[in-house]
């Protein structure tokens, strides 16, 4: 069976100390202003006497949805879900148009600055070559986040959605259930960070062409290809292209309660 | 996908292959199940051709095990190691960010002379053997001209700053401070003076702790800080007292926002519960403790109704707190904590907790407090040092409080006793790896005393704000790139390990490590002796009694000595006057302090415009100001602000934002300040480490604004500590009137 590779996060453990935010950045030479993780903090509880309440902080990057809108809006087939089930972005076909980035619900990607094309969480897999879980688990000092196969049912990852049954929690799009492969061991979690993803002119064009239709959706998606290029091209000679970070946007997400 | 894997392609084929992938992609939109059979490969990864290598961490103190991944001589990556369990597997952001202090383009590169006035930042490169030549004329000079003991040596937080009081006590100096009169001498004095030693938390088996004032889930302490998160986790419980809700307020059991230096009122009421309702041990306390009669009389009136008007902590919460913690005993404790440099009666406060931990019985048990465990390291390259009857009669700090620590001193009584030439002159100042200029109270006392000295030399790894001042500065290595004796590190009751560092990469630029400068100028100035060995050779002396040590540490980079089990101190004597745990101190009742810990409000504000009590404190992602220029660290905190209240900021006209002048007797800052509910009204807080003085720290010159030129230069009255939030301050919005 193929591998089912997820992310389990007990965030009740996390003390939002950025170690896993700092070694992504160090692992993958993730740029200056950008990031392919996160902690987000939930707006405190305010107490009846006025203090404030117990915090919460909760580690996040892509999540490797089953169902991602990132990969439909890829107009080139750089973004797709592989066989572990990670969401890979083929740096070689990406041509930076940015239509992932607007269409992740989850703020998970960006334009990286120097390279000008999409980047996010792929789980290292430099370091899984070697034995090494992705450089976040690995240094996360508390341990709140853990990853592995879900196929596995031996795995670490199996293990706590086994003990943990009717306490995990996914972060799901509004209006929009990409299924995200990361689970959550805690009731709370902070709002905000999943928003409506926005479907890009392309997507839309190919959703709207069922089965048969393919080679036309391909027709299609080489002139979104085409017209991405120049359009890449234009905004790397201007220098601009500070696409919205993680987190962005103020509509509120959902919880979604499993098992 | 394998021909997308051809670098070869051109951009122009890519589009062609795009075509037919999208169709894939798009056939995978619309049908997850059929996608889950066609899902195409990751693409391949090679193998990344790293070596692995042992090492310390150096970003803070805590010196957690690593594993650095050097690829073709460069280093890459900075892992935890797990078999070194003190850091529970963990190495956190500041090292991560250690790679970026080793290829830090603001690094020192060769030895530089001061060439303007001091502080003016003109420099000339030099060669060492100018450096050293210099360095070895001027403490000859200075010991003929000053006696030796005007020779002031400051030593950080290193695995080589032995060799640097080694050097002093050669030399003929006694003259030697270190952070730890800037940090957490205040903590000691009570507990050694309580106890008879310094215990460590075992906060794993803990089931109830209370934080007074430790942000342990930002200011990072291995194992502790990862202990505490578990703990809870199975049910234990962390109450958190903290004028701020800090990360350890946010995820403690409960938080309470104490008006700040009312801690001790707190414990007494505590005590006053404890002792009440009978919840102690009272055979425990007949047998293991004196003075308890004494202490009982002196807290029967300190009930939780009294405290809760001098701390703010309402008197149910304080009761039943006392109650939850005595029924966890011995397995609960009041965490004694790190950074004690708060108040003039510090040592005092602290007094309180070490009682309140008499009181629970929790000395040697599990979850309680526990002797140091033993490390077994000999001592290496023992000498015999000079006397030189030139010398005054001892430290230059001395006599002005009851209980210095004779080995560390007291930084800020000894500039003081510079600044006045009294009751000897200081004249030179030898500074390692530390950085007063940005961490002692009140700059412009340690710009007095430097202005007054004959020669200054900073050696360090960047040029620093004390570095700055200096006559010269000698460029360090990374930890990653030296040679270091052995290291005992303690990790609460499970027993304490050892580490050395061998180099990972070699020394950068013309960097020489401080062993090898001392070593030198040891000969240079006649007492070789003192240095007749190296670095392996101190090593093995170090770790005679383990003949397996030194292949365990190379092979694991670790090694865990023999660890008695607890409760091995079981009736044996306390190392006190009474040799019991002194509730009451006859130490202290014999110089005329209060032998039991007298509870006086903390000074109140002077006027209303400086209103507001000023508290330092630290973030995961700063060591002080020996971090905050880190390029991966200044990402997340790029500056500092002044956190302030949002109701006072209302009252100021303060906005989130705005950069507000904040002002004391001390000296002025200017800041953004960050209004929030997370701080009580009375309260500001800013973290260390910014308003740099230093033109050396690229990344934060001209950012945030420095403690150190808002804090009173105060000192704590019995161990002669640094007082850091005895400092109120005025804040206006910028431009207003």
């Amino acid at each position: 069976m193929n591998q089912k590779l997820v992310m389990v996060i007990d965030s009740a453990k996390c003390i939002d100390c950025k170690g896993c935010v700092a070694a992504c950045k160090q692992a993958n030479g993730v740029g200056r202003g950008v990031w392919r993780n996160w902690i987000k903090e939930a707006v405190p509880p305010v107490l009846a006497d006025g203090r404030l309440g117990r915090g919460h902080f909760q580690p996040g990057a892509c999540m490797h949805c089953d169902e991602p809108s990132c990969v439909g809006a890829c107009p080139t087939g750089a973004t797709y879900k592989s066989a572990d089930g990670s969401v890979v972005i083929d740096p070689k076909l990406c041509i930076g148009c940015g239509n992932c980035i607007k269409a992740c619900p989850y703020g998970a990607r960006f334009r990286d600055p120097v390279k000008r094309i999409a980047d996010k969480c792929n789980y290292c897999p430099e370091r899984r070559a070697v034995g090494l879980p992705p450089a976040c688990v690995d240094t996360c000092p508390t341990k709140a986040r853990v990853f592995g196969d879900m196929n596995d049912p031996d795995s670490e990852v199996s293990k706590l959605l086994r003990a943990n049954q009717g306490k995990v929690v996914r972060i799901v799009a509004k209006g929009h259930d990409t299924k995200p492969n990361m689970y959550y061991i805690a009731s709370t979690a902070p709002d905000g960070w999943a928003v409506k993803p926005v479907d890009p002119l392309s997507f839309d064009a190919l959703s709207g062409l069922i089965g048969p239709a393919v080679k036309a959706a391909v027709g299609l998606s080489g002139l979104g290809v085409l017209a991405m290029l120049g359009r890449q091209l234009l905004v790397s000679a201007r220098g601009e292209g500070k696409d919205a970070g993680p987190g962005a946007g103020p509509d509120a997400g959902k919880e979604d309660r499993h098992g | 996908m394998s021909a997308t894997n051809d670098a070869s392609l051109t951009r122009r084929q890519f589009l062609r292959l795009a075509g037919a992938t999208a169709a894939v992609s798009a056939a995978a939109a619309l049908d997850p199940a059929q996608a889950a059979q066609t899902a195409p490969a990751a693409p391949h990864v090679g193998k990344p051709q790293w070596e692995s290598k042992f090492g310390v961490c150096d970003m803070c103190f805590n010196r957690c095990g690593l594993i650095a991944r050097v690829d073709k001589g460069r280093i890459v990556k900075l892992d935890p190691n797990p078999k070194f369990t003190k850091s529970r597997g963990m190495l956190c952001a500041r090292g991560n960010a250690g790679v970026d202090q080793v290829y830090d383009p603001d690094r020192l590169k060769t030895p530089l002379l001061r060439e303007g006035k001091r502080g003016e930042g003109k420099w000339k490169a030099i060669s060492w053997e100018e450096a050293l030549s210099l360095c070895a004329a001027k403490m000859k000079d200075i010991a003929a001209k000053y006696t030796r003991c005007g020779m002031l040596f400051s030593a950080g937080a290193d695995m080589q700053s032995q060799f640097v009081n080694r050097f002093a006590e050669a030399y003929g100096s006694y003259n030697v401070t270190s952070h730890e009169s800037l940090c957490l001498l205040s903590g000691s004095r009570a507990f050694l003076d309580t106890f008879g030693e310094v215990p460590q938390p075992d906060v794993i088996n803990s089931k109830y702790v209370i934080l007074a004032g430790a942000n342990r889930m930002e200011a990072l302490v291995t194992p502790d800080s990862m202990d505490l998160v578990t703990i809870m986790k199975n049910g234990a419980k962390v109450v958190a007292l903290d004028p701020r809700y800090t990360k350890t307020a946010a995820l403690a059991s409960e938080w309470h926002p104490i008006r700040p230096g009312t801690d001790m009122a707190f414990m007494l009421a505590l005590m006053h519960v404890i002792i009440a309702e009978k919840l102690y041990d009272s055979q425990y306390i007949k047998e293991r403790t004196s003075g308890f009669e004494r202490l009982a009389a002196h807290v029967a009136d300190k009930t939780p109704e009294w405290a809760a008007a001098e701390c703010g902590v309402a008197a149910a919460d304080i009761a039943r707190i006392a109650r939850e913690l005595a029924a966890a005993a011995p397995a609960s404790m009041v965490y004694p904590g790190r950074r004690t440099s708060d108040y003039e009666n510090s040592t005092q406060i602290r007094r309180s907790f070490a009682l309140v931990n008499a009181l629970l019985g929790n000395w040697d048990r599990p979850g309680g407090l526990v002797p140091a465990r033993p490390t077994g390291l000999k001592k290496a390259a023992p000498f015999e040092a000079p006397f030189y009857d030139d010398n005054p009669t001892g430290r230059v700090d001395m006599k002005i409080v009851p209980l210095l620590f004779d080995d560390e001193g007291s930084f800020v009584i000894t500039r003081d006793c510079a600044i006045k030439a009294a009751p000897y002159p200081v004249k030179g100042w030898f500074v390692y790896k530390t950085n007063p200029m940005a961490t002692a109270p009140e700059r412009r006392k340690t710009r007095e005393m430097i202005a007054q000295l004959e020669f200054m030399v900073v050696a360090d790894i960047t040029m620093s704000d004390t570095a700055w001042m200096a006559d010269l500065v000698l460029p360090m290595p990374s930890a990653l790139e030296r040679q270091d004796p052995v290291q005992p590190l303690q990790a609460g009751a499970e027993g304490a390990c050892l580490v050395f560092r061998d180099p990972v990469i070699a020394p950068l630029h013309q960097s020489r490590p401080v062993f090898e400068v001392m070593k030198d100028l040891a000969g240079r100035l006649g007492f070789p002796e003192a240095f007749a060995f190296d670095i392996p050779s101190y090593r093995r002396q170090q770790l005679a009694a383990f003949p397996e040590a030194e292949q365990t540490i190379l092979r694991d980079g670790v090694f865990y000595p023999p660890n008695p089990p607890l409760g091995a101190t079981d009736g044996q004597p306390f190392k006190t006057t009474s040799q019991k745990i002194e509730l009451v101190s006859q130490r202290y009742e014999g110089l005329g302090l209060d032998a039991l810990p007298v509870y006086t409000p903390p000074k109140p504000a002077p006027d209303d415009k400086r209103r507001f009590r000023l508290v330092a404190g630290r973030s995961a992602c700063v060591t002080q100001a020996s971090s905050t220029n880190n390029a991966l660290l200044s990402e997340f905190e790029p500056e500092n602000t002044l956190w302030l209240n949002e109701d006072a900021a209302k009252e100021l006209g303060v906005r989130h934002g705005d950069v507000v002048e904040v002002e004391s007797p001390a000296g002025k800052g200017e800041l953004k300040a960050l209004v929030t509910p997370k701080i009580r009204r009375d309260t500001v807080y800013m973290l260390s480490g910014f308003g740099v003085i230093s033109g050396g720290l690229s990344r934060i010159r001209g950012k945030g604004a420095s403690i150190v030129e808002l804090l009173e230069g105060r000192f704590d009255a019995i161990c002669g500590n640094s007082a850091i939030h005895e400092t109120y301050v005025s804040v206006r919005r910028k431009g207003a009137a």
